[in-house]
């Protein structure tokens, strides 16, 4: 219930968002697509800024990035032909799991990261991407990695700061690439209780030039493997080094017991749908001109 | 004379309303000066109310009344839908000093908006002595156990000092010496959960008082005229000065055969002589509402080496949470409807239901029978593989059949000495062979699908029964009465909770009368305008409130036979209605119409052509159902996809089968729930974990398998038009079918629900012989 | 209590309100008399409050009424025109869609949004659509069934949003 929510305002810049957000001191509240902000209630909410209208909403190629506003719906990512095209359409598969048609329709990228869950499905494929955020605050504007961002999300700092834009590198592309995000669920609508995105590429003798796994749901937040990626670099592609790669993954998880799972069923799960993801992957490669 | 109406997929009465978003339903309106009332909850499972100080509350500009124990009287009451005397104990009280599980009721407020109400409710001070509470329905009878209901004034509990809301022990023939004869004794342990109904319309209720100063309650209930009598009891109004309304409602299943809301509502109107709204929100629905009795079986049969059943012995420990609602006729249904199932003449039923300070458990769809044949079914799968039968073969040789007596049923009333159940109609044999066809059985049996991949293919089965209305205690009345343009209109106390059952009504008036069904105008459950019926619950609305339209409407055919003979100047029995207008059988064009019969009556005979009623029965026609499944397991996961659900039905004549099926469709949606992701738990304080859509998973239109529904019609005496019942039966099979199917699979059984792919991984990951875990197998 | 206006064609219809500014669109649009609009969940979980939001499907329960100021706003109302059903109403009361009917505008909408956009969507893109609106009554074949059949009859091609009255 937000019935002691004083002012609605609905900025039509990122200046002025942060300047009511300095105003509010603690009680505005950000919302765009407010899937997770509503559903949560807010009897401390006394002032909502409406982000949707801050310019924020766009997908674009720049300098070989492609830059995704922060109020960029769930359903537009799942619809962008520009994301259908980067890594075999990871981040538009990743999306188009995301609970109902009516939530992807509200649901935005910024919400979907700031919010924290660990079951974010965007967060997983971003991290596989290297993706970077930037955070708008009075002074300018940050680029961070998403990893950074996400280790303090949590961490109140001093000035009202904004994440304003998410950025994918068009780097890792190329023949014989490789991605797979794989979910896992109590029904098909349900929260992640494991998601993963991974992606590779082999070299002409079918040896893995480079890999990248993220695991979500699993811990605290999601998270990359890099020590599963460096196993596999270099390495021939063949079912012994995917069985020492899910044995990794197995050792470098830190999986949370919660009502949905116990931490043991996501060990094994992180281990099997790692090793889904690395078969879809390798099928693509191997099939990719 | 071949039917018209009756076995017609004819469009709901009501539909035209209900896909247009007509305002229907009981929150769909808005009345001047209407107050909100909030309940405020326990957030202990178990305490004592030493103080509580409503002052600060009751200052809150915007709240017009707060009530505590304090402002009330006590009066001992069961909330379950029963007719009275109900057999569920009276151990509840409108507000009480003591609280038994987390959401209980502490104290109510209106106000005059949600948020000052909320307001309100926070700013009620109260002081617990918190007391250890039983979570755990195997510590509730252990000595030294807190006791729940250590008051003086409840009434009918079997044993409150060892926490046993009732007990049941029944038997016939001797099931010791039968266990003897057995060639082989299987005995295994099974565990049910805690399901909630989740219909999308949570329980509202809304009051008022009229011009004349009666109290009207306007909810959505399954049960109007129990209500009534209960809320006046309650709070000391006499009956006649109460009306309770049923609008259009968004499901109920059960949850809403309870007076939950009304009595707090009423309260609260008669403290501010004002309308007041309660409506749960889905987070109190899921746990301040009702839920399904958790269940641990101890099934026990003895066979032969052929196979026959001869004995069969179920021992449940039930927990009916903190409140003994339905406590003792769920449980009874578990022996009573599970165990004739086979034609063993040896049977025992013994159970314990506990309370413990949980949510209260209560009518569900299925009403015990779930939990029974989850048991009865696994088990009897299991028997089947050792004697190598093919199951469907063992189920044929031993289930019950037209003709046979049920004699447990006799012993197993609601709450006093029931009636032996007769077979009259049974469709066992037909609905085996289509279903088993359906599924492919034989080949997919021999050969499943899946071998050497992760994902393998399994299939299995289950039979269940149910009944058609209690014996001897559901009854109803229908009235019509005839107007000048030939049509008429129908009332009847029954409550359609959405299953269709005004359209099904309005059929059978339609058949009877020989007229078109857009000539009834059918109105019910209204305390004022409608006759008596005990309400919608036990599968009881097709065949006993139909068997009253089916009566009512035969006396008012006769009138109608009877002016038209003397309008025709013809002898009554060579006439005949049909097509709207009532004909001689051996010259067609000697006719009349029912609307110049109608006007002829009103307006020339000074006669209204109208009656009445009544009707029950003294048996319960079993309604029958065979569930076949196939599923997929994926081995690396523990991951369960229902491929394919096969139902076979027999509900007698299906009235509409359109909406028959549609009925075993929902049955079944929610039997997959109760199979594998539906469940209420709660933590180490008796909080629930995951009152809400989030966590507690039912099926959407994503995860639903293939289904397909086969209807199986007899013809049942006792039934109007032949019908029976459809709306319970459908949902029993489908848990024990898939657990079946998964040990056809993976060669796992898993005996508790739901069935987690977490267990299910953990079980295959562990797998021990079969004989490792209990014993088992006794061969003598 | 602050209030602030809203303007937002509901149905066709320019409507100007008076809100909180932390009302939400589904206690405005009730409050307004839309109650097709049902209450199921608070949570965007059940799809009973389902609307079309410039012909979008949305929870109105997530949505503040304040968001929707200047928008198109479609209720269960206001799809059937002059009298006449539309042709998924027709469906779902002649397939046996429709039991108790709470979850039914919000599931008849999402399917009318689905056949704007996609006049001839397979089994599972039908079962996609309504994977937000909860069922507990039908099981939701005959839904499904429904939705494919008024596909099957009609020779549309997708149809644009079209925008509605532009309040300011």
């Amino acid at each position: 219930m937000f019935d002691q929510v004083e002012a609605f305002y609905r900025p039509e810049s990122v200046a002025e968002a942060l300047r009511l957000l300095e105003r509010g001191k603690g009680h505005a509240h950000l919302v765009a697509g407010g899937t997770d902000l509503v559903a949560g209630g807010g009897r401390s909410v006394r002032f909502l800024i409406d982000l949707t209208g801050a310019g924020l909403s766009y997908i674009r190629k720049r300098d070989g990035v492609c830059a995704i506003g922060a109020t960029t719906t769930m359903a537009e990512l799942e619809e962008s032909t520009a994301l259908r095209a980067i890594a075999g359409g990871l981040l538009s598969r990743a999306a188009a799991t995301c609970g109902s048609v009516q939530i992807r329709n509200r649901a935005t990228l910024g919400g979907n990261l700031a919010h924290g869950s660990s079951a974010a499905d965007l967060v997983t494929p971003l991290l596989a991407l290297d993706a970077f955020v930037v955070v708008a605050h009075g002074l300018g504007r940050r680029k961070t990695g998403l990893a950074e961002y996400l280790e303090r999300a949590h961490v109140r700092i001093g000035a009202p700061s904004l994440l304003v834009e998410v950025g994918v590198p068009e780097s890792l592309r190329g023949a014989r690439c490789g991605w797979s995000f794989q979910k896992f669920g109590r029904t098909e609508t349900d929260i992640s209780l494991l998601n993963a995105a991974a992606g590779l590429q082999l070299d002409a003798g079918g040896r893995v030039k480079w890999a990248r796994l993220a695991l979500g749901a699993v811990g605290e937040f999601p998270f990359r493997l890099f020590r599963v990626e460096e196993l596999m670099t270099g390495r021939e592609l063949d079912h012994t080094l995917l069985a020492e790669a899910r044995e990794q993954v197995m050792r470098d998880v830190k999986p949370i017991t919660d009502q949905r799972a116990s931490a043991e069923f996501r060990r094994e799960l992180s281990r099997v749908l790692a090793g889904r993801a690395w078969e879809e992957c390798a099928d693509q490669a191997r099939h990719a001109i | 004379m071949p039917l018209n109406t009756v076995g017609r997929n004819v469009r709901k009465v009501d539909g035209v309303k209900l896909v247009t978003g007509a305002p229907a339903f009981t929150d769909d309106i808005q009345m001047p000066g209407m107050l909100i009332g909030k309940i405020l909850p326990s957030p202990h499972a178990h305490a004592r109310i030493l103080r509580i100080d409503t002052h600060r509350a009751k200052a809150l500009a915007g709240v017009h009344a707060v009530l505590t124990w304090q402002d009330v009287n006590r009066v001992p009451h069961t909330t379950a839908g029963q007719a009275w005397p109900e057999p569920s104990p009276y151990d509840t009280y409108l507000l009480d000093s003591k609280v038994r599980f987390v959401g209980d009721r502490v104290a109510a407020v209106a106000a005059e908006s949600r948020a000052v109400a909320e307001q309100a409710l926070r700013l009620i001070e109260v002081e617990y002595e918190v007391l250890p509470p039983v979570l755990d329905m195997e510590q509730a009878m252990q000595p030294g156990a807190p006791m729940i209901h250590d008051e003086p004034d409840s009434k009918n509990i079997y044993d409150a000092r060892r926490n046993v809301a009732a007990h049941i022990m029944r038997e016939i023939g001797n099931v010791d010496e039968a266990f003897c004869e057995a060639d082989y004794i299987f005995e295994r342990e099974y565990r049910t959960q805690r399901q909630q109904h989740c219909m999308l319309e949570p329980h509202v209720t809304i009051c008022w008082l009229d011009s004349d100063g009666r109290l009207v309650i306007r909810s959505s209930t399954q049960v109007p005229y129990h209500c009534r009598r209960q809320v006046a009891m309650i709070l000391g109004v006499p009956v006649s000065r109460v009306h309770v309304i049923k609008p259009r409602i968004g499901g109920g299943f059960g949850g809403k055969q309870e007076m939950l809301l009304e009595d707090i509502c009423g309260a609260l109107t008669l403290a501010t002589r004002r309308p007041v709204k309660i409506e749960y929100t889905r987070e109190e629905e899921f746990y301040m509402a009702r839920s399904r009795h958790p269940q641990i079986l101890r099934m026990k049969m003895g066979v032969k080496r052929d196979g026959t059943v001869l004995a069969s012995h179920l021992k449940v420990l039930a927990t009916t949470g903190a409140y003994g609602s339905h406590a003792s006729t769920v449980q009874g249904n578990t022996g009573s409807k599970v165990l004739p199932l086979f034609r063993a003449s040896h049977l025992r039923f013994e159970c314990d239901v506990v309370y413990t300070n949980t949510p209260v458990a209560g009518a569900f769809r299925g009403y015990g029978c779930p939990q029974g044949f989850f048991a009865m079914e696994s088990l009897a799968d299991e028997i089947a593989e050792k004697l190598k039968m093919d199951p469907v073969e063992f189920h044929r040789k031993n289930v019950i059949r037209q003709g046979d007596v049920d004699r447990l049923s006799a012993q197993l009333g609601e709450g006093r000495e029931g009636l032996p159940r007769v077979v009259r109609s049974c469709g066992f044999p037909v609905c085996l062979q289509k279903a088993a066809a359906a599924i492919d059985w034989e080949k997919k049996r021999r050969s499943p699908v899946g071998h050497g991949s992760p994902v393998m293919h399994g299939v299995g089965m289950a039979c269940t029964m149910q009944g058609s209305g209690i014996a001897g205690i559901d009854w109803a009345s229908a009235f019509l009465k005839m107007n000048e343009d030939g049509s008429f209109y129908l009332q009847v106390g029954a409550s359609d909770v959405g299953a269709g059952a005004d359209t099904v009504l309005a059929q059978i008036a339609a058949e009877t009368l020989g007229v078109s069904l857009d000539k009834i105008v059918i109105t019910s459950g209204d305390t004022d305008f409608t006759p008596f019926d005990t309400g919608a619950y036990a599968s009881s609305t097709t065949i006993i409130t139909g068997g009253a339209v089916k009566k009512a409407a035969e006396k008012v055919r006769a009138q109608v036979l009877s002016l038209a003979a003397k309008m025709l100047d013809a002898p009554v029995e060579s006439l005949t209605c049909g097509y709207n207008e009532v004909f001689c059988k051996d010259e067609a064009r000697k006719a009349v119409s029912m609307t110049d019969i109608g006007l002829q009556a009103l307006y020339k005979e000074r006669l209204q052509i109208m009656d009445a009623a009544s009707h029950f029965n003294t048996d319960s026609p079993p309604p029958f159902s065979v569930t076949f499944a196939e599923v997929a397991v994926d081995r690396q996961t523990g991951k369960i996809r229902v491929v394919h659900l096969v139902t076979a039905v027999d509900p007698g004549v299906a009235i509409n089968p359109m909406q028959v099926e549609g009925q075993v469709e929902g049955a079944v949606t929610q039997g997959l729930g109760f199979a594998l992701t539906e469940d209420l738990t709660l933590d180490e304080s008796g909080r629930p974990r995951n009152p809400n859509f989030r966590d507690y998973k039912i099926f959407s239109a994503k995860d639903m398998p293939k289904l397909t529904t086969i209807l199986v019609q007899t013809e049942e005496p006792l039934g109007p038009y032949g019908a029976k019942s459809v709306s319970e039966v459908p949902i029993n099979g489908v848990a024990p079918a898939i657990a079946n199917a998964i040990y056809h699979a993976v060669g796992v059984r898993i005996r508790r629900l739901p069935i987690h792919a977490e267990d299910l991984l953990r079980a295959l990951h562990e797998r021990q012989p079969e004989h490792a875990e209990e014993e088992v197998l006794v061969v003598q | 209590m602050k209030t602030m206006p809203l303007c937002i064609t509901v149905n066709g219809a320019v409507r100007q309100w008076t809100i909180a500014p932390g009302d939400l669109l589904l206690d405005v649009l009730r409050r307004e008399g839309f109650f097709g609009v049902k209450r199921g969940c608070e949570k965007g979980e059940c799809g009973a409050c389902t609307v079309l939001l410039n012909g979008k499907p949305v929870n109105s329960c997530l949505v503040f009424a304040a968001q929707a100021d200047g928008c198109d706003v479609m209720t269960i109302e206001g799809l059937a025109s002059g009298g006449e059903m539309h042709p998924l109403q027709e469906a779902f009361l002649e397939h046996g869609a429709v039991q108790c009917g709470f979850c039914s505008p919000g599931m008849i909408l999402a399917a009318k949004a689905l056949l704007d956009r996609q006049p001839h969507p397979t089994e599972e893109q039908v079962r996609e659509a309504l994977a937000g609106n909860y069922c507990r009554c039908t099981g939701y074949k005959k839904p499904v069934e429904a939705v494919l059949r008024v596909a099957e009859k009609s020779n549309g091609a997708p149809r644009r949003h079209k925008a509605g009255a532009i309040c300011r």
